[in-house]
């Protein structure tokens, strides 16, 4: 008797079990795609939400393949180049797609619906120089200038400045009342540089041409070292402060939270993210205006660096690949993604972020001056390491402003030719 | 306290005068200033007066362009050609340079010229300024994108512009535009200045980049030095539309703020310019005047320093040679005496002063000792001469601590005793430790050889009682022999063999007493320090000769092989005291003899040492004996009067203990040395190694020499004849050598075969084979030629003398070979033959036979004996009682009378020195030839000399001793008649 008992128990468990089997497989229709991405980035509260949201209503499954972040380019170049490459593919848009074989491997979203829906900046962030969008920029944004201490500012009678003169004039006053004007991590300000080189080039697309084909060096762009000659000069001049060679990204927080530096060269997110002081200052008092880098007179911003959703032309899968990003370029389902999260708006119904004060108060200055993150995506060879590198060496007094353009150059030949580009011969 | 102020008075005047003259700098420096700021105001005023009425043009132009172009709108709008009107004023944008032309409306709207209407925020006084009150206004504006703007603006006769109605036209310009219209270079482009509202609100900036300025005063209050009551002020001023200038110092720059009411509305022209930039033409006035001075005072300065610098350096010069002085004082004085001195620092204990002869006394050098003083230790004998630093910092200040030290030279190894006090002290506020080393040497060499002396009486003393002892008995010995024998000669006189018997023990015994008489003599005189030497030339061969005569029977009576070697080629002509050499070298040979056994060896060496100085010669006399030897503790007393081992064998040998010190005083004396290595049962060597000085060297007579010039030497140690050859070269003698008796008669002969016959053959006595004077025999035989043949022999040839000179040789010679012993042996050989008279068959006993002696001798007794002991020798005396009597015999005798004078020295009415003195003076023809020998008990060397002196030929010692006799008046004789 108890033996039929159980039996019959063991009957009706293995029944569920195909019941339940058979029922998920009719709801999703059995499809998985393979997304291959970093593992921080994959592991971002958007995108978690975006893909158990993808998977829950279409029934697809999502097989994810992710790398350390250091290891992802070389991988990731491996598996693309054996033949194993992902359905959805994530990447920034910078120089390093080079090596990946865009063209070949990769689909042009140029006709995707909602293409259309892309804010201008976010669009042109996903452009390649001859107009093709390469992926759906589905990620959180900011827009990179110079932060300053308004209340600072107010405080002496002072207000930001509009041109490059006044800008000095600001950075000059407050150094002589004993402000450290910029903040300037000596040790590791990578990112930096790139506002000052955003104008060059995005401003003469040409000139971008240019020098991705080799047929010209920083060093016969004047801008460029206009630019490295303002960074010297204001160093020189103290607006850097004591001992900036030897801060690092860590030291950012405290000195402008406590007022001991009033501006520096960041993007607004960072201020939710990253801004750590004494709290004598908070992201109340301060406010944006343009990156004044001794390249262009009336100031800069960059706009945000995006990841791309970017698509495996050769896909077996490519129309559930595109079904994949149609998913989340729907307004519901970012909206539900970006849901309280601090981000510029990649999508034109976008409504649920949040955009910081910062960027709307500079709303209109943003919008007349803003630039597409341009050196460092756009630049072959460009490594923002390299070129804050032969930054710091000129600062540390090791070469003048000349032998640090060259080492610019040196450092990008030798990146583009590793990389393979066309116009970089090997060594 | 007096004393204190008076000294420290310059330092206080010195800070009176820098006070006052700093207190007058410095009212200068700002009655200076002040007059310089006022000065730079008023300059200032002056610029920006200017720069405020060229605003004011620039205003007025404006405005009146403005006014002008309204005239035209107006004249336009009845046309209604929009397009001429867009035209010409295009035209007047480019030529003026403003950025944008405005139809304004009382909306607050402003239209460009190609139609854009824009909200323009001019502030609502502007507005209603312009509008209802009908005046130009002047605002600022913020453009899209950030950019200042001042906008000039006009009311016109109302009208329309592209269909919307205006009021007013106004035109803008760019601030940066406007900042380089009012742009002032003065100030080397350092001054900032601003068109403001009264309330601090910065319109335009005249400086590129001024556009960051939102408020001015506000900038003031946080960034500048200036007082609330100064801002007030200065607030106060704007409001009523006041001028104004302030001082204040902004972002750590002196600068000097100014402010002027522009005329319109109520904004003001505001400069801020650094004071140095305001004042850099007064300033540089007053760097100048401040480098001027400061130079003025340095060199006032550098000259009252100077002044100071020398008098102190005056001073310290001054007080260096004090010290220096003093110091040198002090090393003169410290070198003058025994005591060393030493100053430590207490507290590093390094050497602040040492005494320099601290080099003299102990040897060590002063920086050596200055450098450390533990080098002392080096130079210590009995103490650790260097306190601990324990022990020195025990002494308390001003206390002291003494020890005494015995320290030994270093290089001399002088020993010295020192008592070292040390004394702390302070001086000057410094710790010193000072070190005396009291000298007490004499008093610790006094104290030793008050020692030594008591020992040596307590010595003396015993020896005097041993002596008294040993004498009581050696002399008691023989006295009572001559006693005792004396009277049994007087009974046994008619027993001819008795008497015999008796008398020669008689003599015996007093030969012996004789002999003790004359070493104490000896010894008595030689530690009285009478005796000296009597130094003359004297032939080294001849010593020799005469040792070997004396004491080559000694030997021969115990069966003794004595040999006497000569090393090298020692010169044979020596000064020095032959007297005394012979007594030492006789005392050492005849003990040699005396302590070795029969059989024995007795060796005698002389050897030439190294030359110390040119004209001196150093010969070492060695006498080596393998006989009884002495004992290691005899060895140690040896040379002391009175000593004698105690043994069963020394028993039994006379003698009185004071040969070997009579021996080595003399060697002493004589400033040699003279060493002792000795074993018992193996024998003795004794060594003295004396110097003499070398005569000069004479003119030999060598008219002989010429007949020798080839000569034959035979001896079978080769070495031998090659030293022969050697001392002969130079001689003109050819000397050939063989090495035994055969060949020599074979080279004689093959010599005389070819008619080249030797001149002198010298043999060895005993050769193997065939001896000398077999040789010489042989030779005889097969050469009759009459070549001298001489044996040489280091035996006494007494015994062969008679078979030799039968075998045919002329002459004997000793061991070892002298050249100068050759040429006298072989001279009479020569003169013989010159004379072919046969060598002299003589002997020295009978060399008086037949003789005739004058004697001086004014002792009876002494005469009688003599005279009987003359006679005993076959010779005749004559006597004269005292050397007047002499002196007058000898004058009145026909020459060769007398064959010589025997003459006693100590004679009543003339001494016999006087005597002979006068003999040698006298015109009689025998006066300088005729030998005169002293007679005499006086027997020390300076009797002899005085003897010699005198004119004496030589010295006989009383009482006579006939063998002596006989040995000097043979040589004398020989010696005239060889002459």
């Amino acid at each position: 008797m108890k033996k039929k008992g159980i039996f019959l128990l063991l009957g009706i468990w293995a029944a569920a079990l195909l019941l339940s089997a058979c029922g998920g497989a009719g709801k999703t229709g059995g499809v998985s795609l393979t997304v291959m991405g970093k593992k921080s980035d994959l592991a971002k509260s958007y995108m978690q939400k975006v893909f158990e949201h993808y998977e829950k209503e279409t029934g697809n499954r999502l097989e994810i393949v992710s790398f350390e972040d250091d290891e992802y380019e070389q991988k990731a170049a491996e598996a693309i180049g054996n033949g194993k490459a992902p359905d959805i593919f994530l990447h920034f848009h910078n120089a390093d797609l080079s090596r990946f074989d865009v063209a070949g491997n990769f689909m042009y979203l140029n006709d995707q619906p909602w293409a259309e829906d892309l804010t201008d900046s976010a669009r042109a962030y996903c452009e390649d120089s001859e107009g093709n969008l390469l992926g759906l920029p589905f990620w959180e944004s900011s827009v990179s200038g110079c932060y300053y201490n308004k209340t600072i500012l107010d405080s002496l009678g002072l207000k930001p400045a509009a041109t490059q003169a006044e800008f000095d004039m600001l950075c000059g006053v407050l150094a002589d009342l004993g402000y450290t004007p910029i903040c300037w991590p000596g040790d590791g300000c990578t990112w930096m540089m790139q506002f000052g080189l955003d104008p060059i080039f995005a401003d003469d697309p040409d000139m971008l041409e240019k020098i991705n084909r080799n047929e010209i060096s920083y060093a016969e762009i004047p801008e460029v070292e206009s630019m490295i000659r303002w960074i010297g000069g204001a160093a020189d001049q103290g607006w850097f402060g004591q001992g900036y060679l030897d801060c690092g990204w860590s030291d950012i927080g405290p000195a402008l939270s406590s007022g001991n530096a009033v501006m520096t060269f960041i993007w607004d997110t960072w201020f939710y993210t990253d801004f750590e002081g004494d709290g004598k200052y908070t992201v109340d008092d301060f406010a944006l205006m343009p990156v004044f880098m001794g390249t262009v007179d009336g100031g800069t911003y960059e706009g945000g660096n995006l990841n791309m959703m970017m698509v495996n032309k050769n896909s077996e899968r490519l129309d559930d690949a595109l079904d994949f990003l149609a998913f989340c370029a729907t307004p519901e389902n970012y909206n539900t993604a970006f849901d309280g999260i601090s981000t510029v708006s990649c999508f034109k119904g976008q409504t649920t972020n949040i955009q910081s004060r910062m960027v709307t108060d500079a709303k209109a200055s943003i919008a007349e001056k803003e630039r597409v993150s341009t050196a460092a995506s756009r630049i072959v060879g460009y490594s923002a390491d390299d070129v804050a590198g032969a930054v710091t060496d000129m600062l540390r007094g090791k070469t003048d402003a000349a032998g640090c353009v060259q080492a610019m150059d040196e450092c990008r030949r030798k990146n583009a030719a590793m990389q393979g580009a066309e116009g970089f011969p090997g060594e | 306290m007096r004393t204190r102020f008076r000294k420290n008075f310059p330092i206080f005047l010195l800070i009176v005068v820098l006070a006052v003259v700093t207190a007058i700098g410095a009212g200068y420096f700002h009655l200076i200033s002040q007059r310089i700021y006022e000065d730079s105001a008023g300059h200032l005023r002056e610029i920006y007066g200017q720069v405020n009425r060229a605003f004011g043009a620039f205003v007025d132009r404006n405005w009146g362009l403005l006014d002008g172009w309204g005239e035209y709108l107006s004249l336009m709008e009845e046309s209604g050609n929009e397009e001429e009107v867009s035209e010409y004023l295009t035209g007047k944008q480019a030529y003026w340079g403003f950025s944008d032309f405005y139809f304004l409306s009382k909306d607050r709207t402003g239209m460009t010229l190609e139609g854009n209407t824009e909200a323009l925020d001019l502030g609502e006084e502007t507005w209603e300024t312009l509008c209802e009150s009908g005046e130009p206004v002047m605002a600022g504006q913020k453009r899209s994108g950030g950019q200042d703007v001042t906008v000039f603006a006009a009311p016109v006769k109302p009208g329309i512009y592209k269909g919307v109605p205006y009021d007013a036209i106004a035109v803008a310009y760019t601030n940066e535009d406007l900042s380089r219209t009012l742009k002032v270079d003065a100030f080397s482009g350092k001054a900032k200045c601003f068109v403001i509202r009264k309330d601090g609100g910065v319109l335009l900036s005249t400086q590129s980049g001024g556009g960051v300025f939102e408020n001015y005063l506000v900038y003031l209050k946080a960034a500048s030095s200036l007082s609330d009551a100064q801002l007030q002020q200065i607030r106060d001023d704007l409001e009523k539309g006041d001028s104004g200038l302030a001082r204040c110092r902004i972002g750590g720059v002196d600068q000097c703020v100014l402010y002027q009411p522009v005329g319109y509305q109520d904004f003001f022209l505001l400069s801020a310019v650094p004071l140095s930039a305001v004042s850099a033409g007064f300033l540089s006035v007053q760097k100048t005047t401040v480098n001027v001075l400061i130079v003025i005072f340095l060199l006032v300065g550098a000259a009252v320093a100077a002044v100071f610098a020398l008098r102190s350096h005056n001073q310290f010069q001054k007080n260096r040679m004090e010290l220096q002085y003093r110091e040198r004082m002090f090393d003169v004085l410290s070198n003058s005496v025994d005591d060393i001195f030493i100053m430590l620092d207490a507290g590093r204990h390094n050497v602040d002063y040492i005494s320099p002869n601290i080099e003299r006394l102990l040897g060590i050098p002063v920086e050596e000792a200055r450098q450390d003083i533990r080098v002392m230790e080096k130079c210590a004998v009995n103490y650790n001469v260097v306190i601990p630093k324990t022990e020195l910092e025990a002494i308390p200040l001003n206390g002291n601590r003494y020890r005494e030290c015995e320290y030994m030279h270093q290089n001399t190894g002088e020993r010295r005793w020192y008592r070292m006090t040390v004394y702390h002290m302070e001086i000057q506020g410094m710790r010193k430790y000072i070190i005396v080393l009291s000298d007490r040497t004499l008093e610790q060499q006094m104290n030793q050889k008050l020692q030594e002396a008591l020992n040596a009486a307590k010595s003396a003393n015993e020896a005097k009682s041993n002596f008294l002892s040993n004498m009581s008995h050696d002399i008691r010995t023989p006295m009572n022999a001559i006693v005792g024998f004396s009277t049994l000669l007087e009974k046994d006189a008619d027993q001819p063999e008795k008497v015999r018997e008796y008398t020669r023990k008689i003599t015996a015994s007093g030969h012996h007493l004789l002999s003790l008489i004359n070493d104490v003599l000896d010894m008595s005189k030689i530690e009285s320090g009478k005796t000296s030497l009597n130094v003359d030339r004297f032939s080294l061969p001849e010593l020799l000769e005469e040792l070997s005569i004396i004491l080559m029977p000694q030997a021969r009576a115990k069966d003794q092989t004595f040999t006497i070697h000569v090393q090298g080629a020692p010169p044979e002509q020596l000064m020095g005291d032959k007297l005394r050499l012979n007594q030492i070298l006789i005392n050492l040979l005849s003990n040699a003899i005396k302590y070795t056994p029969e059989k024995g060896k007795i060796d005698f060496l002389v050897a030439e040492l190294e030359q110390p100085a040119p004209q001196y010669v150093k010969l070492r006399f060695t006498v080596r004996d393998n006989g009884i030897g002495m004992s290691e503790e005899f060895q140690k007393h040896i040379f002391a009067p009175f000593s004698r081992e105690i043994s069963s064998v020394t028993n039994k040998i006379q003698g009185t203990g004071l040969g070997m010190a009579i021996t080595k005083n003399l060697v002493d004396l004589m400033g040699g040395i003279i060493e002792l290595k000795s074993k018992p049962g193996e024998g003795s060597e004794f060594t003295v190694e004396l110097s003499f000085v070398l005569p000069e060297q004479e003119e030999s007579e060598a008219w002989y020499r010429q007949k020798v010039t080839r000569m034959l030497v035979a001896d079978d140690e080769k070495e031998i004849c090659l030293d022969i050859q050697e001392l002969m070269r130079g001689s003109g003698v050819e000397i050939s050598f063989v090495t035994d008796g055969a060949a020599a008669v074979d080279a004689a002969v093959e010599a005389h075969r070819r008619g080249e016959d030797y001149h002198v053959i010298l043999l060895d006595w005993k050769m193997p084979g065939m001896n000398g004077v077999e040789a010489a025999r042989r030779i005889r035989e097969q050469v009759q030629t009459g070549v001298p043949i001489l044996v040489l022999t280091s035996y006494d040839w007494a015994d062969i003398e008679t078979e030799a000179r039968e075998a045919g040789i002329n002459a004997f010679m000793s061991k070892p070979f002298f050249v100068s012993t050759f040429w006298n042996t072989v001279k009479p050989l020569f003169l013989a033959q010159e004379e072919a008279k046969p060598a002299s068959e003589s002997g020295e006993e009978h060399a008086m036979d037949g003789k005739l002696f004058l004697v001086a001798e004014d002792n009876a007794l002494n005469a009688e004996i003599l005279t009987e002991m003359l006679l005993m020798e076959g010779a005749h005396c004559e006597l004269a009682v005292n050397g007047r009597e002499a002196v007058e015999m000898f004058e009145r005798s026909a020459p060769g009378y007398y064959d010589m004078i025997l003459m006693d020295v100590q004679m009543p009415e003339m001494n016999g020195y006087e005597a002979t003195r006068t003999i040698r003076a006298s015109s009689h023809p025998m006066a300088r030839t005729i030998p005169i020998v002293a007679m005499t008990a006086n027997t020390f060397a300076e009797d002899v000399r005085n003897a010699m002196d005198a004119g004496m030929d030589g010295h006989l010692a009383k009482p006579i001793d006939m063998d002596k006799v006989r040995e000097l008046v043979g040589r004398l004789l020989k010696r005239n008649e060889a002459e």
